[in-house]
């Protein structure tokens, strides 16, 4: 189960991300990111209540990041718990991703 | 766990079963990184396998060991095995990456000792997870 709540502080799109982003959800969190970085210059993915991440999960936010790339569009992700940051960790993707501590506002 | 030192669990070929397999692994000690692992191999079988649909598609079986579990996936799908795999191109700038291959490189880096056979119309896996004190993957 993923909920996907969205809220605009300071020019930013932040997308709070809760629960579970496993290969079933992840269809749904790529829609939700993606629909995000075509309204918005400037979204963050806050991942504070993600209890977990699966390779799908991380697939969603690589489309998401390579969508806002295309746009020229800032893309960052935000406040992942340990949990989910150790996945990052393991998949090399703060290589290539904006992975950040806290929220930008 | 705490009672039962081996536990099974049989799944169809359907992606929404996970949340079985998640409710499953829950009990155990360190049950997510456990629970990654074993999310990447079904969903491997099932979207790539040939798997869906399968009413038995897959057997997973964990057997608490000193220091962690030895754990046997197995999969009626079409023989693949894990152990040759190409892995994700971790280096792939952003532009490439599309996480094919993520899932495969995650269960190597979470299990260890893995072994692949063919019986039948099973695929076999056997493997190790280590379970590491007060640390806590995904």
């Amino acid at each position: 189960m993923i909920q996907v709540t969205e809220e605009t502080r300071a020019g930013w799109c932040i997308v709070a991300v809760r629960g579970r982003a496993d290969a079933e959800a992840a269809d749904a969190l790529e829609a939700a990111l993606r629909d995000a970085v075509q309204r918005h210059n400037r979204v963050a993915a806050d991942l504070s209540a993600l209890d977990y991440v699966s390779s799908a999960g991380l697939r969603a936010l690589i489309q998401a990041a390579r969508e806002a790339e295309g746009r020229r569009s800032e893309f960052a992700i935000c406040s992942a718990t340990p949990p989910v940051k150790k996945v990052f960790d393991m998949s090399g993707l703060q290589q290539i991703l904006k992975i950040q501590g806290a929220l930008p506002c | 766990m705490s009672r039962d030192r081996e536990s099974e669990l049989w799944l169809k070929g359907d992606i929404h079963e996970l949340g079985k397999l998640a409710d499953w692994i829950s009990p155990f000690a360190d049950a997510a990184g456990l629970n990654l692992a074993l999310e990447e191999l079904f969903v491997n079988a099932v979207r790539h396998g040939g798997c869906e649909g399968l009413e038995q598609a897959v057997h997973i079986c964990v057997r608490e060991i000193q220091g962690g579990f030895e754990v046997e996936f197995r999969d009626r799908g079409r023989p693949f095995d894990f152990t040759a795999a190409p892995a994700a191109d971790l280096k792939a700038p952003l532009a490439e990456r599309q996480g094919s291959g993520l899932g495969i490189h995650l269960v190597r880096q979470l299990m260890r000792e893995i072994t692949w056979r063919r019986e039948g119309e099973w695929n076999i896996l056997n493997m190790r997870y280590i379970v590491i004190e007060g640390e806590e993957v995904a």
